[in-house]
């Protein structure tokens, strides 16, 4: 993306989870098409809990009791346009189920097929899907009390100690005024900083405020910097492997004190320079990549400074070294 | 004047790579009951609840406390939730302090956890993008930093490594167990983030660990009292012109307030032993320096002349520290738990013989989030 844009990222994990003593043998239960509640406390809960809801006291598995399947719904929402993080692509409702047996009341989705055939007080009964992982979404629920076909259990299946999620959120939102200025200057081959009001220092990149000083930086403030500038600190890193991960080779991160600047720009990825020659002090120069090539996507509002999508490399300018020692006030 | 806060109860889980025989709630029940257990009182006993982790997306569980209420015996109870980064297990402990000493509440339960085989601790800290450098990465270059300044030989920090490893051991609890570790080991094995090898690096661990804190009558009619003497928290911002990374001024300001506060004026003489928040083997040395117990540049040479092992004049993470359980919310916890542990003389075969006063410490973010705690064996101890 050549040009200045909005932030538009998805923050997404696979988490694993494990069960315990009680979720567990009731998410086998679902996938078996049968509803576990619990009895605690002179009652049945459902869904059950490792403890009383009310006291704390902890709960033991050998007091699971089968529930259901048909119930009353207490109270209940229609959600009039589901996401694809919904469990029904069309309209459905979300309910408090009462299962028969029970006496607390459940959240779950009832397939209505029309809002007008949903009444707190109604009746309703289980489905199970055909296909069934040992999750919350194997059951769902539709008007009416005739019981679900009977369901096969797989007696090889095992109990379910385990639960995968893809959870995730989507984050839109225009740049902040200074970033949308800083990384429009990357595009034309410039690189901004702000100057403080309060004490005259450089900012590179700026949050458009001093934080030390508490004061506010407009566009008044904006200053351009060098694309030269002195190696601060870097880390020579091994990727780790995870979800998202692109990297698969060891690089250099560095962080750069650009000549002007009074703070260091981090996150500088050197690909370019043997890590056994790469040390602190050293000068750099930044190759840009030929205008129109320079890609800013990288750059959000709290995330991406120098980003990868606007150089080549970077590359030692052959000036003697900088004493690491007059760096001392920029060790990050 | 605060009215005076005691630790009358201490629970723990056992820390491990994975606690897959435990749900997220089962396991910070664990630890809550163990502490309930230990300070004979039950969850009706309990007036408010403290909790802490770091960020959720380590578990992908937003808002825990609201979830974890029921699980922790609130219903109809005030429940808090503290934010601190790595150092949050310890801001929760000063938090439920707090609740206490301003007598606003008789018992509070605190309760700190991390079950980080849920998720990935570094796709949480890379913010979820590709190209994440860990922690080890965004702390090496300090370290090196450190060893110029300081002129520290390499094998400081190796040291450090068998110490903690060795006295884990020594520690049920602990997820780590190297009973055969030596400095070659130490050296030879692989390096991740020049200089920190492989076995200077804390592991990543499933555990929770809690508290009963009580004022008044209650605190006084305590079989074992960890007596609160002081705590301090002090916050820096990421990145400022001029931050000093390796010896961070709010480091420094909390230990200075903290020591003021309780009427220490020699740390290292004054207090027996203490619990440093050490993820990577060199933030001993640099943590003795930037908490005031050593001088500038001095902090090696108490590493290196035996000075922080469980039978030295100031015994450094005698349970093992985070080097060897990190369940990262819980870690700072554990610090401020294990103080207590030592001047409650329960500390089992890692007890530091006589400890009357000792310090537990925690950092998080960026080196920029610090919370320190005081526990003694009685109010007058520093008298």
């Amino acid at each position: 993306m050549t040009a200045v844009h909005d932030v538009d990222f998805t923050l997404e994990y696979p988490y694993t989870r494990s069960t315990g003593p009680i979720v567990g043998p009731w998410l086998t239960g679902l996938r078996d098409g049968r509803i576990l509640g619990l009895r605690v406390g002179g009652r049945v809960v459902c869904p059950p809990v490792e403890y009383d809801p009310d006291t704390g006291v902890s709960t033991s598995p050998d007091d699971l009791t089968e529930v259901g399947p048909a119930g009353t719904v207490t109270a209940w929402t229609w959600v009039c346009a589901p996401t694809s993080k919904h469990p029904f692509a069309q309209p459905f409702a979300f309910a408090q189920i009462r299962l028969d047996g029970a006496d607390t009341a459940m959240l779950h989705a009832v397939d209505a097929g029309d809002m007008a055939a949903m009444s707190t007080g109604m009746r309703v009964v289980a489905r199970f899907r055909p296909e069934r992982r040992g999750a919350v979404t194997d059951v769902y629920f539709v008007p009416g009390d005739e019981p679900p076909p009977p369901v096969e259990a797989d007696p090889d299946a095992g109990s379910v100690e385990t639960t995968e999620h893809l959870i995730g959120v989507r984050i839109r939102e225009p740049l902040f005024p200074f970033r949308a200025r800083f990384a429009r200057g990357l595009l034309e081959g410039r690189i901004l900083g702000q100057r403080s009001p309060a004490d005259g220092k450089v900012h590179v990149p700026s949050r458009g405020y001093d934080a030390l000083n508490r004061v506010a930086m407009g566009p008044e403030h904006d200053v351009e910097v060098a694309d030269v500038g002195t190696v601060t600190s870097f880390t020579e890193i091994a990727p780790i492997q995870y979800h998202g991960q692109t990297e698969t080779e060891p690089w250099i991160r560095c962080s750069v004190l650009l000549d002007s600047a009074d703070t260091t720009v981090g996150g500088i990825d050197v690909r370019h320079i043997g890590v056994e020659e790469f040390r602190v002090g050293m000068r750099l120069r930044m190759v840009w990549k030929p205008e129109g090539e320079r890609d800013v996507s990288a750059i959000e509002n709290r995330w991406g400074g120098i980003t990868g999508g606007v150089y080549e490399r970077w590359e030692p300018t052959g000036e003697p070294d900088v004493d690491p020692e007059l760096l001392k006030d920029h060790p990050f | 004047m605060a009215r005076p806060c005691a630790v009358v109860g201490i629970g723990q889980t056992l820390y491990r790579r994975r606690r897959g025989d435990v749900s997220l709630d089962g396991l910070v029940r664990e630890a809550a009951l163990a502490a309930l257990t230990d300070a004979e009182l039950t969850f009706a006993d309990v007036d408010a609840v403290v909790i802490g982790k770091a960020p959720d997306a380590l578990e992908g569980v937003i808002m825990p406390e609201l979830s974890l209420c029921d699980a922790l015996g609130a219903v109809g109870k005030p429940i808090h939730r503290v934010h601190t980064a790595g150092s949050v297990g310890a801001s929760t402990a000063i938090s439920a302090a707090v609740l206490v000493e301003s007598g606003r509440y008789d018992t509070v339960l605190t309760v700190a956890y991390e079950k980080q085989s849920e998720g990935n601790a570094t796709w949480a800290l890379s913010g979820g993008r590709s190209g994440g450098q860990a922690a080890g990465g965004t702390f090496a270059p300090w370290i090196r930093e450190y060893i110029r300044r300081s002129g520290a030989p390499e094998h400081i920090g190796w040291l450090v490594a068998v110490k903690d490893r060795l006295n884990a051991v020594k520690n049920p609890y602990s997820h780590l167990r190297i009973p055969d570790i030596t400095v070659e080991k130490v050296r030879e094995s692989p390096m991740l983030w020049d200089p920190i090898h492989f076995l200077e690096s804390c592991p990543s661990s499933d555990g929770a660990a809690a508290m009963v804190l009580a004022g008044g009558e209650r605190a006084r009619r305590s079989a074992r009292p960890a007596w609160v003497l002081g705590h301090a928290k002090r916050t820096e911002i990421t990145t400022f012109p001029g931050r000093d990374t390796v010896r961070p001024r709010a480091g420094v300001e909390c230990a200075a307030a903290l020591y003021a506060s309780v009427g220490i004026t020699d740390p290292r003489r004054q207090i027996d032993a203490a619990e440093l928040y050490v993820p990577f083997s060199w933030y001993e040395p640099m943590w003795l320096e930037g908490h005031l117990i050593a001088e500038e540049g001095e902090g090696w040479k108490m590493t290196d002349s035996g000075a922080t092992a469980l039978d030295g004049d100031f015994p450094v993470n005698c349970s093992g520290g985070v080097l060897s359980s990190n369940p990262i919310g819980a870690s700072g916890m554990i610090r401020c738990l294990e103080a207590a542990n030592q001047v409650r003389g329960t500390a089992g075969d890692y007890q530091v013989d006589g400890a009357r006063v000792a310090l537990a410490h925690a950092y998080g973010g960026a080196a920029q989030y610090f919370a320190m705690w005081i526990v003694g064996s009685s109010l007058d101890v520093l008298a």
